[in-house]
């Protein structure tokens, strides 16, 4: 019986071909592969997960390592330190110094925030002498509200977050900020990361009626959707495929969507395990915005349109009274054709009304005025957000679908966890129904939260430790099969996958734990000669700086960029929550979608608020994220690109964004000093975190004395523009402001303005 | 020739990252020493000239893209079996026919206007077409396309990227990603949309998916100012920039000094170089004053109806000769060619805007000898129903519908594979869009399934698991 599976057969090159063949010959499931209660038609038919593979890095179960022996006994601050020291020793490297206070601070506050640190937080910290001003700056900024709005990103990235559909519609999803609300307000508050992962699977199940919890579920629903295809099915597997995928990447680290259309090629995930993780989903109502009411709000909705009904029916009732009076008076209406039933029903009342008395007429008046005001007039909706329901609690039966084709149902499967990652075999309760729903998805929230899941407990401690380091300890994230790479530091890997639980699921404490590791803080660069040898030698033993002797340099996001720009001019718009807003973009770019799809936001103060806020609008990136590679939003992301191109150059010379920036910066350039010198210190504090050194004071001061002449010199040739501060002081002297308003400019395309040492 | 050669950063996703953090220093420096012939094999960079994996007979490629989807059945493929059955309904032995708006059991409509032979090749082309009619000798015809979608986006996204879904790369960042591009100064792959607006799907249509985004689509325009950001404001013009990259460049030459020359940092340096010779050579592309009012006139600029169009396909020809790799032209907003209601009104107008300028831009590139290594393509998402919509429309149609191609290696006067007797599927010879990049791909000298990139630990193409290259058009 191979008859789905002889139509799977893969059709690309014979290497694959034959990799698969050797895969799959003489295969037959192994009695491990599959409780007796989960085998389901595609069973019998399935490759069976080897030994062999289950024996890969990612798979294994999770075994506590001992924080090795090192040499340098000294260097240590914590477990993580003899980890990444011991693989140091192992090549005879040498950790790099800790970076200077100025650079931890800069470092630690767009980790943390996603912004620059304010001068006077620079100087406090450097005036902090106490031994635990490192920690303290720490604690500051793991409290600030700040810190959801930056790793909020990071999550809204892997969800592939956007608040419209895609497609040519690509119609707006207007609740869509309530699941970007949720991460940001559940990582501030700290909430454990198996109840973040447990409400996004099954929120609606694990708490019902708990408005949070509820919305915690749009995770999976914020993804792409064709919304006028024409086929309903169609439309519904492609949505259910990009939830299970999604689903796969970014809890599992496993390219499980690969294994739609036939078994994955070389991990050991076979079509069927692609479609019992589906399963978990099969049941789902799709499409619509539900009621997230509470039940308060629901009965007051309900009563509310009860009132409406009920005040509607008493005005006309006092209406037909007052037109019994008079009812004989009033001719029947003619039946003629021509006259509209409005223009016959218009004249029926103007009789009515003469045929009345006058009081009684006027009365009449006022309640046909009042029965139109409550014609129109509409009860409020409760709130509503895309969140997981199911209608019923007892599932149609879920099928492999043969090629991935929506049309071609193959044996039925049940829903059930990927083998692989399921080595002790646990299985899926079938009649586990919790109110009106299956049950399904908490079963799955609890599995992958289990303290003994190794793949989900090595990708999340990955994933936290890639945005510390740039690069996680496995290079990728959401690709723990055999075609990811292989972890650099495995003990140290799985040393942080069996803390993480022991901390109580925190990912504060995880942070914190990073954070004050010598690791973290040591140096980028070689402040001394005897350090530049240090890190030089590394280079040439670990060229691609994978075993962490010194810090990794860091481009900062387009949305970091963008917010500090916004910080240090002063302009920022601090209000947090609600709607995002839409900014205003150059006419070419804007004309690129039709005209509704990008309504400018009226209040211009919203277009300064954090990037988080801007509106996600998955046909058209904001161009300035866009050029900073920011995602497409069209699958889970769990590392953006990095390029360097041209576009970005002129982005922060030319655009709107980086001009207004530099004017109103340098407005408050001005208004701090009048001394050119004291300006300069200034705008450097605020760019770059220090004052300039003496060179740079002296090339500063020179660039200003010059390009004030300059313009001078050709304001009397030609009359064109000079880039003035906003504000402008009264009565200063416009070439040296605009001097500054262009020192300004340059300090924000500056490398040190936009790379984290 | 060993793939890895010419493709150094056709590794994991991770190599790619560094390499091309590393050697995009190559964008301004790198590049131009190579033009030069100054410097050897040294990290490339991501738009670096690159060979392709056999000697290619395009070079670059012009796509004259006609969204909304031109009727094949009223310009390039004559049926007269539609004339001889108007107005009677589908036969049944055509079976179910899935179309977007229930048009199935309509009439039969036959061409709006009548075809005429052409050329040495005696060629049939629609009256619409007059003097892209007369270029017929220069042009294969493929009137056996066909595509998976009836809706515009998906078939946009398809006639771009192969897929119907949203997010993958298209063909012209395929190319920039495999060929690198000539001229470091100007974007490798750049779009000219419709005035009017973008096709329906917009932006991700020429979107670089899970490449990086240095292979995008740049959007240009004709005028004084033709890229986003490309001139400062008015009030920071006039020698006040120069000065502050001046300023920008020395500090930056600190900065770097005490990172080891760190490469990412030095590309950065660069990046700012190349965006002010940008400043410089982009107008220059755009400024027509150069041309003579011979060349001006032949691509109907100047006449109303054609003057825009022609103005884009002038400077589509003022790319390819200053080595941009890729040239997209959209004719039509985001209705278009989409002609539901009235066949003969809106292919009259669009006709009447592209027919002279394509005629033009085929005879200029072949003056000038570019048309040899330059391949121009003409296409919609799809063509249009034999069926009427609204008694004088027609709805979509993507199972059978004609595109052609002309220059670079390709055959003209040449017409290969055909739809059935109503122009309603393809029939013979059948070019599905995967077919169609495959014979584009081998044009500019790719197999087209070894330009893969890895992304997620697959190895992705732009012609998925299928592609059959259209060996009998190529001359």
């Amino acid at each position: 019986m191979r008859s789905w599976r002889s139509a799977t057969a893969p059709t690309t090159s014979l290497l694959l071909a034959l990799f698969c063949a050797t895969q799959t010959a003489n295969a037959s499931p192994l009695e491990k592969d599959l409780a007796p209660e989960q085998r389901d038609e595609a069973f019998a038919d399935e490759p069976p997960v080897t030994d062999e593979q289950r024996r890969h890095w990612a798979f294994r179960a999770l075994q506590r390592p001992q924080p090795p022996q090192v040499e340098d006994i000294t260097w240590s601050r914590n477990p993580i330190d003899r980890f990444v020291l011991a693989s140091l020793e192992k090549k005879n490297l040498k950790p790099a110094p800790a970076a200077d206070r100025v650079t931890l601070i800069r470092r630690l506050t767009f980790l943390l925030t996603g912004l620059p640190p304010t001068p006077a937080a620079v100087q406090s910290f450097l005036r902090d002498e106490a031994p635990d001003a490192y920690q303290r700056l720490v604690d500051r900024l793991l409290a600030s509200p700040a810190y959801g709005l930056r790793w909020g990103q990071h999550w809204l990235d892997l969800a592939r977050f956007a608040e419209t559909d895609g497609f040519e519609q690509d119609y707006m999803r207007p609740n869509a900020w309530r699941y970007r609300d949720w991460v940001i307000d559940a990582l501030n508050a700290d909430m454990p990361y198996n109840e973040f992962v447990q409400l996004q699977i099954a929120g609606d199940e694990l708490k019902p009626g708990n408005r949070a919890a509820l919305i915690a579920t749009g995770f999976a629903l914020c993804g792409p959707d064709m919304s006028d295809l024409n086929l309903v099915e169609e439309r519904r597997h492609n949505v259910l495929n990009d939830v299970t995928s999604t689903v796969g990447a970014a809890f599992l680290g496993l390219n499980i969507g690969c294994a739609q259309c036939h078994d994955h090629k070389f991990d050991p995930i076979s079509q069927a395990d692609f479609y019992r993780l589906r399963a978990f989903f099969d049941n789902l109502e799709l499409f619509k915005d539900r009621s997230i009411a509470t039940p308060e709000e629901a009965t007051l909705w309900e009563q509310a349109k009860v009132q409406l009904e009920r005040d509607r029916a008493e005005v006309q009732a006092k209406i037909a009274a007052l037109e019994r009076r008079v009812s004989d008076g009033i001719a029947k209406p003619s039946a003629t054709n021509q006259k509209k039933p409005a223009d016959v029903e218009k004249a029926r009342r103007d009789a009515v009304f003469a045929a009345l008395k006058r009081a009684d007429a006027e009365r009449y008046h006022r309640l046909l005025a009042e029965q139109q005001l409550l014609k129109n007039k509409k009860v409020t909706l409760p709130p509503h957000a895309r969140v997981f329901f199911e209608a019923s609690a007892t599932p149609k039966p879920s099928h492999l679908l043969v090629r991935g084709n929506f049309q071609r149902p193959g044996p039925q499967v049940l829903p059930a966890f990927p083998r692989i990652a399921n080595e002790a075999n646990l299985h899926v309760k079938r009649n586990a129904a919790a109110g009106s729903s299956s049950g399904r998805r908490l079963q799955l929230a609890r599995w992958l939260t289990r303290a003994d899941n190794p793949l989900a407990l090595r990708v999340i401690v990955n994933r936290v430790w890639q945005h510390h380091f740039d690069v996680g300890l496995v290079a990728t994230p959401s690709l723990f099969g055999t075609m990811g790479e292989e972890p650099t530091n495995p003990k140290l890997l799985d040393w942080l996958a069996t803390e993480f639980p022991r901390m109580g699921w925190s990912l504060k404490r995880l942070h914190k734990l990073i954070l004050t590791s010598a690791t973290y803080r040591q140096a980028s660069r070689g402040a001394s000669e005897e350090a530049r040898a240090l890190l030089s030698q590394a280079r040439k033993i670990d060229p691609e700086h994978r075993l962490l002797a010194g810090q990794r340099r860091r481009r900062l996001d387009g949305e970091e960029i963008r917010d500090a720009l916004l910080a240090i001019s002063g302009r920022s718009n601090g209000r947090r929550g609600g709607p995002g807003f839409v900014p205003p973009l150059p006419t070419e770019i804007r004309k690129t979608v039709i005209e509704q799809q990008w309504r400018v936001t009226p209040e211009e103060s919203e277009h300064r608020r954090r990037s988080i806020y801007l509106f996600v609008r998955r046909n058209l990136r904001y161009p300035f994220f866009d050029v900073f590679d920011g995602p497409d939003t069209a699958a889970s992301c769990a590392r953006r690109m990095r390029t360097t191109i041209a576009p970005q150059s002129l982005a922060l010379l030319n655009s709107e964004l980086s001009t207004d920036a530099a004017r109103y910066f340098a407005g408050r350039v001005l208004a701090a000093s009048e001394n050119p010198r004291e300006q300069i210190t200034f705008a450097y504090r605020w760019t770059l975190g220090r004052a300039p050194r003496g060179d740079e004071l002296k090339l500063s001061e020179t660039f200003l004395r010059d390009l004030a002449a300059q313009s001078y010199n050709r304001s009397s040739r030609v009359d064109s523009g000079l880039a003035l501060p906003i504000p402008y002081p009264f009565g200063g002297d416009p070439y040296d402001a605009a001097a500054v308003t262009m020192l300004c400019l340059s300090l924000i395309n500056l490398n040190e303005f936009v790379y984290v040492d | 020739m060993a793939i890895g050669e010419h493709f150094p950063i056709m590794g994991t996703r991770r190599e790619f990252f560094l390499r091309a953090g590393s050697g995009i220093a190559g964008l301004a420096l790198t590049a131009m020493l190579h033009e030069d012939g100054g410097l050897a094999a040294t990290p490339q960079s991501p738009l670096h000239p690159r060979r392709p994996h056999f000697a290619p007979r395009a070079k670059r490629v012009i796509h004259l893209f006609m969204h909304g989807g031109p009727s094949h059945v009223d310009l390039f493929d004559p049926k007269p079996a539609l004339i001889k059955y108007a107005g009677q309904p589908l036969p049944e032995s055509f079976g179910p026919v899935m179309t977007r708006r229930n048009v199935a059991q309509n009439p039969l409509k036959p061409p709006v206007l009548p075809f005429r032979r052409h050329g040495k090749s005696g060629l049939e082309v629609s009256d619409f077409l007059p003097e892209v009619a007369k270029c017929v000798d220069k042009i294969a015809l493929l009137r056996g396309c066909h595509g998976d979608s009836v809706n515009h986006p998906q078939s946009v996204y398809q006639m771009n990227t192969g897929s119907i879904l949203m997010g993958r790369p298209s063909l012209g960042s395929w190319v920039s990603y495999g060929l690198g591009t000539e001229n470091q100064n100007l974007p490798a792959y750049v779009v000219l949309p419709d005035p009017g607006g973008a096709p329906k799907g917009g932006p991700p249509a020429w979107g670089s998916g899970y490449l990086p985004a240095t292979y995008q689509g740049t959007l240009m325009r004709p005028g004084s100012d033709p890229l986003v950001n490309l001139q400062p404001p008015p009030d920071f013009g006039g020698g006040q920039q120069r000065s502050a990259l001046d300023l920008v460049r020395q500090l930056n030459a600190r900065h770097l000094d005490a990172r080891d020359f760190d490469s990412e940092l030095a590309a950065r340096v660069d990046a700012y170089e190349l965006a002010f010779r940008m400043q410089s050579t982009a107008p220059e592309l755009v400024d027509l004053s150069d041309e003579t009012q011979v060349t001006k006139t032949q691509y109907g600029i100047g006449e109303s109806e054609t003057s825009e169009f022609g103005t884009r396909c002038l400077l589509a020809r003022r790319m390819v000769e200053r080595g941009v790799r890729f040239v997209q032209l959209y004719s039509g907003n985001k209705l278009g060619w989409d002609a539901h209601k009235n066949v003969e009104t809106n292919h009259t107008l669009y006709c009447r805007r592209t027919d002279k300028p394509i005629a033009a831009l085929l005879r200029d590139l072949e003056q000038r000898g570019l048309l040899e290594e330059t391949l121009v393509l003409w296409s919609g998402e799809f063509g249009r129903m034999p069926m009427s919509e609204q008694g004088l429309g027609r709805d979509h149609n993507p199972w059978g519908y004609t595109v052609w191609m002309a220059g670079a290696g390709v055959q003209g006067g040449l017409s290969y594979g055909a739809t059935d007797a109503i122009g309603l599927r393809a029939a013979t010879d059948k070019v599905h869009v995967h077919d169609l990049h495959a014979t584009i791909l081998h044009l500019l000298g790719f197999d087209h399934e070894l330009l893969t990139f890895t992304n997620n630990g697959r190895e992705e193409r732009l012609t998925d698991v299928s592609g059959r290259v259209i060996h009998e058009i190529l001359a």
